[in-house]
């Protein structure tokens, strides 16, 4: 008798799964809902802009709601890919202006070139930023927000060593660095943190001494880190370095730790990087922080700094396009770029740019090559292994130089 | 006699030592939870958290959704476990009390499916949930999970029964129960200690379980704890180490209490013995 | 009647990866790139993946590399966890609550959180490591970084995967002794046999079916490992001379959208470590037999 309850428990629950998988769920995507896939930035950064904007949504479009779900920038694309295979993806999504030009060869964004008047000061769009968003001469991406790299540094520890005014060339902001580490002499402590294999760094002395990182020959990508003006910015980058930080830092990328713990610590007086990292440059050092552009080796004028950012695409698969390009323009409205000016970012276009460090730095820029497989190159850290190599002298600049722009040119190669 | 309570005492304070040593990871989660943001990022460690904050428990706790979170996790994960072991219980002495055509296969697809690397699996997966529109809820995730315990559940607890003699079933058997009913009388009790580390695996393993959540899960309303944890490391910018502490701190909390309610079904005491004589 | 019993499992494990599998044997044999997912179509190449993959030297280098940290981590998850198990058969009870406690927690512990404890705990800044071995006189090891050559990088890896895996083995491995009769130990011991003869005749018969499995599944899960050794060296430090199967895996399939290729190199690891624990897995089915 209970051998047979027994048995029938069991067959029910084995039923019961199957019912479940075959029984095509009453989960149907909800009528006039939008999805919008956001970085977690804004949800710690502006949500109130993102609030204003599905606010103005709802508004032009009534019975319509907005579902907004963040995302985290380690596995948003791995997801992304997962939602493409199944047809389902979001209506808007928010993209790194280097991941771009992998899924718009992919044909994964539809084509917005011809609503572009509806975005809000699309004729302004700021040149680096725009161009993340075009292939083919056709517009997939709108422009979001974009981050410059600026020197954040201890306003106090550069005054005791008697230095009054901002560096206005490499070679006097190094000189000026070498006085701030002789006046303090604790163990371990940097004058300017940088991660060696930070290569945003390093490629910016690149592209200062007119380097490149590829360019284009008769439609094949030529790696350009080898050439003459790329290896005299590499030189002058580790006689930077090598100036200026403990050789323990020639191994580190700049995430374990993040520059900013490094300043909290009071073990560095500088950091080169985005504009935000004084939200994190620890309580006791608020009062003496402050920014200045990085000084280019040129006299007066800024080094290029990598232009990161944001880009708003429409998936192709959406069933909601006019929706999601309306969003769109609410969220790239002039008022909400403002605001995003506001919280320290570069808007997205050029009549909205204001004067801060940030913004100013912007002036001269650089970005990665547009190539279907830039990613890829990314992902091998083929920049970063050059770089570990100069920097703790495994190989000369030259040698380095050379196998990083091969491995660039095959990855970039692919079909 | 005297021998044997030095020897004790040796193997005590080995255990204490190991005990300091293992725990160590643990406890420097615990108290960063309650440290000071300066405590935190200061050079030289701090041991104990002289002043404590709860303010890092607080923001964790006021972070949207974690309570709904953790109603998630804990249905996806009770439901999971309860339906795999029940089910893997009864393949499980099939496997090992009877004979039967298509045995040695079963057994080989049971350690073949574990095989699999689930990264390889995620995209197919999740094509086939999308069919059925079981993306982006409870249920698909549970069928996943059910999926992912059974064979190792199955596996595992057939190694148990085997380790247990068959004279006490037949001793059972001549008092006239069925072999199946001699089974719930004799082995169920028997198994309890490999029946309870088994489901304490399943049960870790399904509440720690991270890819496959993430992947199905979209809205925040419906995602598990463990997603719910991931969001303290997504930005660009600092990560909040006293408050992910905190609530790493709090969701290890249910899988320990978890473990008190069933560890007295593992012998804690060598005191039964096999057959009597 | 054992039809009936076995009947659930195969319909619920039928009906979940059914499709699933079939579908990655079908991708193995396409070119199945991003540009394919979206247009939901692929192309037949036959063989042309795994061709491509096993002439591909990374290939070669990494199965080695994970063959031996396989070894590596299996090993000492064995052997420490049965020796912990053994050290609290012979402690007293409070002592054990501590360690089963202490076990617990570790085991609580989500990967995802532990490598995060991990990477601080070894941090070139202020890691806790690098402050006790200095003041230990170990050595000098200020501001050392654990993670420059691949062997240390695995290393710290292996030591958090140990780590987290020693409960379930402990754990497991005890509750196999608890079925160990305390009357016939006694007996061996009167007959004066030393521990050693006794843990062989009398311990090992019992547990070893345990030990089987746990090892069967400890060769499965460290060979495929991922989430701490990707997570624990940082995706911005993994390049081919570090990568592990399971990270190759993942970065050649799925970072780069080369689905087809990583369906192959899916189906080629399960065939590896079905290769390797094959010893294992019969042995397991053929104890079964004889019952």
């Amino acid at each position: 008798m209970r051998t047979r309850l027994f048995m029938a428990a069991l067959a029910a629950v084995s039923l019961g799964v199957v019912a479940a998988t075959a029984s095509a769920g009453v989960q149907r995507a909800q009528a006039n809902k939008l999805t919008v896939w956001l970085q977690v930035d804004a949800q710690s950064g502006w949500p109130d802009l993102v609030a204003a904007a599905n606010q103005q949504f709802q508004q032009q479009n009534p019975g319509w709601t907005v579902d907004v779900q963040y995302q985290n920038w380690s596995d948003h694309l791995q997801k992304f890919d997962a939602t493409l295979a199944g047809s389902d993806t979001p209506d808007v999504i928010e993209m790194g202006n280097t991941e771009m030009t992998k899924y718009m060869a992919a044909g994964a964004f539809a084509d917005l070139t011809s609503s572009k008047s509806q975005f809000p000061n699309s004729s302004h769009w700021l040149a680096g930023l725009a161009k993340s968003g075009q292939y083919g001469g056709k517009v997939f991406g709108v422009p979001y927000y974009a981050g410059s790299r600026v020197i954040t540094y201890r306003a106090d520890l550069f005054k005791k060593a008697g230095i009054t005014k901002p560096p206005t060339s490499l070679a006097q902001f190094e000189t000026d660095l070498v006085k701030v580490g002789k006046i303090n002499k604790a163990k371990g402590f940097a004058p300017l943190y940088v991660g060696g294999e930070d290569w945003y760094t390093a490629l910016s002395f690149v592209y200062d001494y007119g380097g490149s990182i590829a360019t284009t020959h008769g439609g094949k990508w030529v790696g350009s880190l080898d050439s003459p003006k790329s290896i005299a910015g590499l030189t002058a980058f580790k006689k930077f370095f090598d100036a200026t930080q403990p050789k323990s830092t020639a191994t580190l990328d700049g995430t374990s730790p993040f520059p900013y713990t490094v300043f909290s610590q009071g073990q560095t007086a500088a950091n080169y990087g985005p504009a935000w990292y004084t939200c994190c440059t620890g309580a006791k050092y608020k009062g003496v922080t402050a920014q200045f552009v990085m000084p280019s080796h040129i006299k007066g004028q800024p080094m290029p700094g990598f232009l990161g950012g944001s880009d708003l695409a429409v998936p192709a698969p959406s069933n909601a396009k006019a929706q999601a390009i309306q969003w769109i323009a609410d969220f790239t409205s002039t008022a909400s770029e403002q605001g995003l000016e506001q919280k320290g970012n570069i808007p997205n276009a050029t009549n909205l740019l204001g004067t801060s460090v940030n913004e100013r730095a912007a002036a001269r820029s650089w970005f990665v090559p547009q190539a279907k497989h830039w990613v890829d190159v990314e992902n091998g850290n083929i920049l970063k292994t050059m770089l570990s190599q100069i920097l703790t002298g495994k190989l000369t600049v030259k040698q380095a130089a050379t196998v990083a722009s091969q491995n660039i040119a095959q990855t970039l190669n692919e079909s | 006699m005297r021998t044997k309570a030095v020897r004790r005492t040796g193997w005590n304070a080995l255990g204490i030592a190991l005990f300091v040593v293992l725990v160590f990871p643990v406890f420097w989660m615990v108290s960063t939870a309650f440290k000071t943001e300066d405590q935190i990022n200061s050079l030289t460690p701090t041991w104990f958290p002289t002043h404590p904050t709860l303010s890092h428990f607080s923001d964790a706790l006021h972070r949207p959704f974690f309570w709904t979170d953790v109603k998630n996790s804990l249905i996806v994960v009770l439901i999971s476990v309860a339906i795999a072991m029940s089910v893997a219980f009864f393949a499980a002495v099939a496997l090992s009390k009877y004979r039967f055509t298509g045995r040695k296969l079963f057994l080989v697809l049971m350690i073949g499916i574990q095989m699999l690397p689930a990264a390889g699996l995620i995209i197919p997966l999740y094509v086939v949930l999308a069919r059925y529109h079981e993306v982006n809820t409870l249920t698909g995730v549970i069928l996943v999970y059910i999926a992912s315990v059974l064979p190792f559940s199955v596996w595992t607890l057939r190694g148990f029964i085997i380790g247990i003699p068959n004279d006490l079933e037949e001793a059972a058997m001549v008092d006239g129960s069925t072999r199946l009913g001699a089974f719930m009388r004799i082995l169920l009790p028997l198994v309890a200690p490999g029946l309870v580390a088994t489901s304490v695996f399943a049960f870790i393993t399904s509440w720690n379980e991270y890819i496959f959540a993430r992947t199905l899960l979209n809205d925040q309303s419906r995602q598990t704890i463990t997603v719910w944890l991931s969001y303290f490391l997504g930005t660009q910018r600092q990560t909040d180490w006293g408050s992910l502490m905190a609530a790493s701190t709090l969701t290890a909390i249910p899988v320990v209490i978890f473990f008190l309610l069933v560890q007295r079904k593992i012998a804690f005491g060598l005191t039964r013995g096999a057959v009597k004589g | 009647m054992p039809y009936l019993l076995v009947a659930p499992v195969v319909v619920v494990l039928g009906a979940i990866l059914g499709y699933p599998i079939y579908n990655l044997v079908r991708l193995s044999l396409q070119r199945y790139g991003l540009f394919e997912l979206i247009q939901h179509h692929g192309v037949y190449i036959g063989l042309h993946n795994f061709g491509s993959v096993l002439h591909d030297s990374v290939f070669w280098h990494t199965l080695v590399r994970t063959i031996v940290f396989t070894i590596a981590n299996v090993g000492l998850t064995i052997v420490v966890g049965t020796l912990l198990a053994l050290l609290l058969v012979q402690v007293s009870a409070w002592v054990r609550i501590l360690l089963t406690a202490g076990l617990v927690l570790v085991w609580a512990m989500p990967p995802v959180v532990a490598v995060q404890v991990w990477n601080w705990m070894t941090n070139i800044q202020n890691g806790v490591l690098n402050y006790l071995l200095t003041e230990l006189h170990v050595g000098d090891y200020f501001q050392h970084n654990w993670y420059v050559t691949p062997f240390s990088q695995l290393a710290m890896s292996t030591t958090l995967i140990v780590w987290g895996a020693l409960p379930f083995v402990v754990i497991t491995v005890y509750a196999a002794l608890s079925q160990v009769s305390p009357e016939l130990v006694e007996a061996a011991e009167i007959d004066g046999a030393a521990s050693w003869r006794v843990f062989k005749d009398v311990t090992m018969p019992v547990i070893t079916p345990v030990l089987l499995i746990l090892t069967s599944l400890s060769i499965l899960w460290d060979f495929g490992v991922f989430t701490q050794p990707y997570l624990l060296i940082g995706q911005g430090h993994i390049v081919p001379s570090n990568y592990l199967m399971g990270i190759y895996l993942f970065e050649e399939g799925y970072v780069r959208a080369d689905f087809g290729r990583g369906a192959a190199i899916s189906i080629l690891m399960l065939v590896i470590v079905a290769a390797m624990s094959i010893v294992y897995v019969r042995r397991m089915i053929r104890l079964g037999e004889l019952a």
